[in-house]
């Protein structure tokens, strides 16, 4: 489509004289709406006769007799016309399916017909009206393959992306995310306007990956943001309002009385009604049910406005973009605040083409501390905290008479802040050159930066909790900045050329990214008087403890690459896909810095094919296949290679202490995949799918191995593991009913993956506290001791010795037997679309099941330990008396944490979304002089399936510490409106 | 036209070969040091020892938090000076209860710390040899004192290891670790061979602590950083208490009055003011803890929160007399609760108690008592023993007393149970007497630890015995 516009704008810039045989008049509109589309390519078929059309739409142009007009229009299906009379009218088709065929990998860009790789599109306006700030989250349930946990309802906060299984265990597992063809760090996306956003190309396979070399292991998606579009300015304006509400926790505690009851009557270490409450007390007290979670909680607001225009005309286009987006925390005090600003603009002049895209975000986040165990974090100690003291005392000051000294949150809530403010911009500058005399020959130069900008301030006041900590305890305030560059110059040299059945394309590439990341920070105490900021640190002196503390830190680091990409298609039937990269990197050790990938796919367009031409039943039949490999070096430190020593002091002299191990073997993961896929459509393209089947295996898999720890460190990264991800995707999408008004879609995707460790150099397996990597097992699998229930006789927990039959009461942790997983077997998720003229009903639900979550926080309430804090209601059921059947142990037990009583399944299925929209007709808003208003209202997260004992199952990490911030129900309702 | 193409291309080769240029991929660090490139004078290594002495702060060994403190905290909660308080976050009720396993954190932060310790004091002597010659007094210094550190934390080991001290005992010692090579696996050896590299360092530290280049301890300090360093007489003091483990007590009184003579006792008056560091009399070696590091024994008290984890029980108030400026200086009255004193505050910071002062590893009173037991065990030197243990008492206002025999071994352990309480001692004097552990009050079903108990001795951490084919676990684990 591109190179056919570029070539008629070339054909309107030379003038040609044609023999004047019959001047035609006409207008071109869009066939949508019949409003007029301007800038539309129309030539005389078989001449370079050519105009284009005006703002209004019309045209003027000389026609011989019987000739034949084309009028093209990037976006739109092409038209040809036949002339008869003197004026026409024309209305053009928008182009669906040729745009969203089209595959953008960041480097290229094809036609998904003839591309072999595996990449999945979500299209941005499926999922930008979700009330969600950071936007990898909005692409859950939405493509095969990709994984998207959050663990977090805190605002902004972002979420763990797995493509196709985790394939390292230590090194990073997050996909690499490009932005218009930059390298963006994904846990920045807070700072990102959704709304601004085109399209996601999540690249999976290794045909795909291998693109991106070393960096590719964990696959890539790749955002482009929209751009202008040759026609008339259109100026759209989003108005967004939603409420949100926390979820039901699972977990039970313990009502006054109860909590009162278990105090007093149940026997344990500590002896009976330690606390020595009289019947006058329990009377009271017993009658007093805190309400913590309304002193902590909030129905919280989301606002958002959204302005955009976009526009242009032949040679230069526009994209330009502005929000502000708000949004409360279900938490109290907790809240985000974002600004954002796009301009996306392309020009063309002669040969050149230079293209610009621009976006500065700038979002102020005041969040609390989360999946922590720590007293003083709010979310812990409100469920810690006694349930017959009340928040507050009669005259509305802090109530800090528990009896148990469990401190209450609200000060720590309330008093103390923790303000991030991130800016971000991102940016790049783009140069094409059409090299002439050399058809098909072009060069393009692209530098672009990802510039972040984090302040992080936190002031902890000197009447709470967390001052107890505090040098002085006399309050802090502590600020921490973090500057972060990265670079990406990419230059490249291609070119394309049709010879006859064959078609071919190749780029020779050259690549420099470089990272420098600068932090600085400091704490000063004594924070005594009403200046609650920097201003208020009192200046330290030898006597006073008030000694500020500073520090400081900076990185860098570069990947240099050379690649090539080439492509070939025979006659629309055969397809292949090449790519060959060379990266080498600073963070690995001498002599281990560079390292080759490459990959190749097939494909087979069975529909194109003579022998089908007959055939009703397929539409499009395709088969493909692709291998190759893709690294991943996100391990440690940017000098995580060198033997570094770190700053220390003592006595008030500096020195020096060990920081990382010298590791002069240390390189790359390698991750190499094999796809197969089909891809499929029947029933006149109402039904249509893929499947697609891949097995990756990952190379010099960074793994702990284990040091004796009396050399002082007890275990080194070290490339020493193979792992395998094996793993089938599923997608369908059926058009129900497909007709002028009514229109019914369902779709649904399933992915399964199973990830095994092959070889870990030498051992048979590697643990890691709760989770053990053992040849033959799933990778990451729990490993805990198996819980046996409660003696009757005594009340001691019993145990499985590793046999997996005798049970003991002597806790060792050489029984722990593999237990379950933490990742899941299954996911995916499945929707319907129902739209009947303006109005609009689109469903989405999600699911994961076949996975483990080891709860903490559940094991630190059910721990009689703590019976001077609140409980579990569940420890009602604790064992008191010799032939007590219950799963509770005495408390004279001894508590243990690494056991399965604690494992829990976390299947779920979740309502994730609904949405209702109406387009209100031309009929009404013509007469508003507006041309397009649409109204909807979203239902997000309304309910979840699950029997995880807490708020939600969706733990990204496999555990959950404590001090859970769930993701929210929300309702939200907006409006479109278009000038 | 065709000029503007051939500059065109050529701009972009010069792109492509700019761009080649490998220092892409060669980025040395800025903020860190390389330690290949480092090393290459002796003053140099001061650095990494000054490193060493920081890594003693470490969690797990004297001053912590959420379970560490092994060394101090831990010795005294699993013996019998504490009960369960109002405010126990459980964090160091295993020490208590006596049921450490293999994977406990806290045991297997002691380990791990020590032996980190241990490598950054190998690695502030790794490759010094080159300036033996040299610069041999500059290297007598800097070797000296890591030698004593890493003896230091092998001993601290032993003492929760090994499940004897004789000298020549065949039991299980613990892996002495003399130079930094993260691939060694090494075995157990025995507490004889143990004790034999433990007393070869510090033999040798002792020769060069007595020949350097200029003096450790900073001259003109004030309390504040005095006695903060390593020096001879603190190589004395860790021998004295050494031999007096290893039972060898010629040895130990030997060591003990060289430094008795050296560093006299504290007189009653200046003596509260060592525990505020306001004074260094009598403290031989203080570990120096500053505004914003862990507090001392904040798993038994924490004094910023007044978290009471752990009570005094009332047989060991009742040891104190009326008149023992111990008994006011240890113990202090808190929101009407009887709280440990010890380690409230830097005297700067008694407005605002926050538990950070140094921690007074050796000090002479224990050197008195080292060497009145020595005495007592001795045939025939009961009088001497006598002597040295009245000198303490009257020293910190006490009554003095006629004990011999066996009554006056028993008055030495009292007296070290009431002068070194959280000193890290109190389990040690009663394994290495092997003795029993008799709790009277709120013990609930912890109230007896016999000696032939397995927990007198910590497991070996289930990491280290994972990773180490040639490590052998403690008997009963």
């Amino acid at each position: 489509m591109k190179r056919s516009l570029l070539f008629s704008l070339l054909v309107t810039l030379i003038s040609f004289v044609a023999f004047a045989q019959q001047d035609v008049s006409g207008v071109v509109t869009d066939a949508r709406d019949n409003s007029p589309l301007s800038g539309v390519s129309v030539f005389v078929k078989g001449t370079r006769t050519g105009t284009t059309t005006g703002q209004d739409g019309r045209f003027r142009i000389s026609v011989p007799a019987n000739g034949v007009l084309v009028f093209s229009f990037t976006g739109f299906t092409e038209k040809e016309v036949a002339v008869s009379g003197s004026s026409m009218s024309v209305a053009l088709a928008v182009a669906q399916t040729a745009l969203q065929e089209v595959v953008v990998t960041g480097y290229t860009t094809q036609n998904k017909k003839q591309y072999t790789g595996s990449v999945a599109k979500v299209s941005g306006s499926e999922v930008n009206l979700q009330p969600i700030a950071s936007l990898e989250q909005l692409l859950q349930g939405k493509s095969p393959g990709v994984l998207i946990q959050s663990q977090s309802g805190q605002p902004g906060s972002a979420a763990a992306v797995t493509i196709r299984g985790k394939g390292s265990v230590l090194g990073g597992t997050q996909p690499l995310y490009i932005v218009d063809g930059i390298q963006v760090t994904g846990a920045d996306f807070q700072s990102i306007n959704p709304a601004d956003i085109e399209t996601y190309n999540i690249l999976k396979d290794a045909v795909a990956t291998s693109q991106y070399g070393s960096r590719g292991a964990n696959g890539v998606i790749v955002v482009t943001t929209k751009r202008g579009k040759n026609a008339k300015t259109v100026l759209n304006y989003d108005y967004q309002y939603g409420v949100q509400q926390f979820p039901e926790s699972k977990l039970v505690l313990m009502n006054s009385k109860e909590k009162l009851d278990y105090e007093i009557y149940y026997n344990r270490p500590e002896g009976l009604n330690p606390f020595g409450w009289s019947q006058a007390d329990y009377d009271s007290l017993s009658k007093i049910n805190a309400d913590w979670e309304g002193a902590m909680f909030r129905h919280a607001k989301t606002n958002q406005h959204i302005l955009s225009a976009t526009g242009g005309n032949d040679k230069t286009r526009f994209f330009i973009s502005g929000s502000i987006f708000t949004q409360d925390g279900l938490v109290r005090t907790t809240n985000l605040k974002r600004y954002t600003g796009r301009v996306n603009l392309d020009h063309t002049a002669g040969n050149f083409k230079v293209g610009i895209s621009t976006t500065v975000g700038y979002s102020k986040f005041s969040g609390t501390d989360e999946n922590d165990n720590v007293i003083s974090t709010p979310l812990n100690a409100y469920r810690w905290t006694m349930p017959y003291i009340t928040p507050y005392l009669p005259d509305g000051s802090y109530n800090l008479g528990d009896p148990g000294d469990n401190p209450n949150p609200l000060p720590d809530l309330f008093l103390n802040t923790n303000l991030n403010k991130q800016l971000k911009a991102i940016g790049a500058i783009s140069l094409e050159y059409k090299i002439p005399y050399v058809k098909g020959l072009s060069a393009r130069t692209q530098w672009g930066i990802d510039f972040t900008d984090n302040q992080n301030e936190n002031y902890t006041d000197l009447n709470t909790q967390a001052n107890n900590v505090v040098p002085g305890r006399s309050g802090s305030f502590n600020a921490n900045s973090l500057r972060r560059i990265r670079s990406t110059g990419t230059t490249s040299l291609n070119y394309e050329k049709k010879a006859g059945d064959h078609t071919f394309g190749i780029g020779v590439f050259n690549e420099v990214i470089k990272r420098s990341t600068v932090t600085n920070g400091y704490t000063g105490f004594g924070l005594v008087g009403p200046i609650k900021n920097a201003a208020g640190i009192t200046p330290g002196t030898p006597t006073n403890n008030f000694i500020p503390r500073v520090g400081g830190g900076a990185t860098e680091e570069g990947i240099l690459s050379w690649f090539a990409i080439a492509n070939y298609d025979y006659r629309n039937k055969y397809f292949v896909n090449l790519t060959g990269r060379r990266d080498g990197s600073s963070r690995l050790a001498e002599g281990k810095k560079y390292v080759n990938y490459g990959g190749v796919g097939f494909g087979w367009a069975i529909t194109s094919e003579g022998f089908m031409a007959g055939q009703k039943i397929f539409d499009n039949l395709k088969l493909k296949v692709s291998y190759g490999s893709a690294g991943n070096a996100e391990i440690g430190d940017s000098y995580e290679a060198l033997e570094q020593f770190g700053p220390t002091s003592y006595n008030g002299i500096g020195g020096l202490i060990l920081t990382n191990l010298k590791k002069d073997q240390l390189t790359w993961e390698t991750r190499s995949t094999a796809n197969a896929g089909i891809e499929f459509a029947i029933l006149k393209n109402r039904l249509s799918g893929g499947v697609e089947v891949y097995n990756s295996i990952t190379d010099g898999l960074y793994l702990n191995r284990l040091l004796s720890s009396t050399n002082g460190t007890g275990s080194i990264v070290t490339n020493l593991g193979k792992m395998r991800n094996r793993g089938i995707e599923v997608s369908l999408s059926f058009d129900l009913v497909k007709g002028k008004d009514l229109n019914i879609n369902i779709n649904g995707n399933w992915s399964t993956n199973k990830s095994v460790m092959l070889e870990l150099d030498g051992n048979d397996e590697i643990v890691n506290g709760i989770s053990i990597n053992r040849i033959g097992e799933r990778a990451n699998s729990v490993y805990l001791v198996k819980y046996a229930g409660v003696d009757p006789d005594n009340g001691d927990a019993l145990y499985y010795k590793a046999d997996g039959k005798t049970t003991t009461n002597i806790y060792d942790p050489a029984d722990a037997v593999i237990a379950g997983s933490f990742d899941p077997k299954g996911f995916g998720g499945f929707g319907a679309t129902v739209s009947y003229k303006g109005l609009e009903v689109s469903t989405l639900f999600n699911y994961q099941y076949g996975f483990d979550i080891y709860n903490n926080a559940r094991a630190d309430v059910e721990n009689p330990q703590y019976w001077f804090s609140e409980l579990s209601r569940d420890v009602l059921r604790e064992w008191q008396h010799p032939g007590d059947i219950t799963d509770i142990p005495s408390p004279f037990s001894d508590f243990q944490y690494a056991t399965t009583r604690f494992l829990e399944k976390g299947d779920f299925l979740r309502f994730r979304n609904i949405m209702i929209g109406y387009s209100l007709p031309k009929s009404i808003i013509g007469k508003w002089k507006i041309s397009s208003l649409k109204v909807f209202a979203q239902g997000q997260n309304l309910y979840t399936w699950h029997n995880f004992k807490g708020y939600d199952p969706e733990v990204s990490t496999g555990a959950l510490t404590g001090a859970h911030y769930p993701a929210l129900k929300a309702i939200t309702f907006g409006a479109s409106i278009g000038l | 036209m065709k000029s503007t193409v051939k500059y065109i291309i050529a701009l972009f080769v010069a792109g492509f070969l700019f761009s080649s240029c490998k220092k892409v991929v060669d980025v040395d660090p800025s903020h860190t040091i390389d330690g290949d490139g480092f090393f290459n004078t002796v003053d140099e290594y001061d650095f990494a020892l000054t490193g060493a002495y920081q890594r003693l702060k470490r969690n797990g060994l004297y001053g912590g938090v959420n379970g560490g403190s092994m060394f101090l905290s831990a010795a005294d909660i699993a013996a019998d000076n504490f009960y369960n308080g109002p405010n126990n976050l459980g964090n160091l009720n295993t020490a208590f209860r006596w049921n450490y396993t293999a994977d406990n954190a806290s045991v297997q932060g002691a380990w791990d710390d020590a032996y980190l310790v241990i490598q950054q004091a190998n690695l502030s002597m790794r490759g010094i040899d080159r300036f033996a010659t040299t610069d041999a007094l500059k290297v007598n210094r800097i070797e000296g004192q890591a030698r004593v550190i890493r003896a230091l934390m092998h001993f601290e080991l032993l003492r929760w290891w090994a499940t004897d001290y004789d000298r020549n005992s065949t039991a299980l010692g613990v892996p002495y670790v003399d130079k930094f090579d993260i691939e060694q696996m090494p075995a157990r050896p025995t507490v004889k061979q143990t004790y034999d590299k433990l007393e070869t360092d510090l033999k040798a530290a002792r020769t060069m602590l007595s020949n350097t280049d200029r003096s450790i301890q900073s001259t003109t300090s004030t309390a504040g950083t005095a006695r903060a360093y390593v020096d001879r007489m603190v190589c004395d003091a860790l021998l004295a208490r050494m031999y007096l483990y290893a039972n060898e007590l010629d040895s130990a009184i030997k060591y003990s009055t060289i430094v008795i003579n050296a560093r006299p006792l504290a007189s009653a008056s200046v003596f509260p003011l060592i525990w505020e560091d306001a004074s260094t009399a009598e403290v031989i070696w203080s570990i120096k803890y500053q505004s914003g590091e862990p507090a001392l024994a904040r798993e038994v008290y924490q004094t910023s929160g007044d978290q009471l984890s752990w009570a005094p029980v009332d047989a060991l108030l009742g040891l104190y007399d009326a008149g023992d400026i111990r008994g006011d200086i240890y113990w202090v009255s808190r929101n009407s609760r009887i709280v440990l004193g010890k380690y409230f505050a830097k005297s700067t910071a008694s407005g605002n108690p926050d538990g950070v002062v140094d921690f007074k590893i050796f000090r002479t009173g224990e050197m008195y008592l080292i060497r009145s037991e020595a005495y007592a065990r001795k045939t025939g030197m009961g009088t001497q023993a006598l002597a040295d243990l009245n000198a303490l008492r009257t020293a910190r206002n006490a009554a003095t007393g006629n004990e011999t025999g066996a009554a006056l071994l028993t008055a030495i352990q009292t007296e070290r149970r009431k002068e070194l309480l959280m000193e890290g001692h109190r389990f040690f004097d009663i394994k290495r007497t092997t003795r029993t552990i008799n709790r009277t009050q709120d013990c609930s079903t912890f109230c007896t630890l016999l000696p032939a108990n397995r927990a007198w001795a910590f497991p070996v951490p289930q990491t280290e015995m994972l990773a180490n084919p040639n490590m052998v676990q403690n008997p009963g684990y």
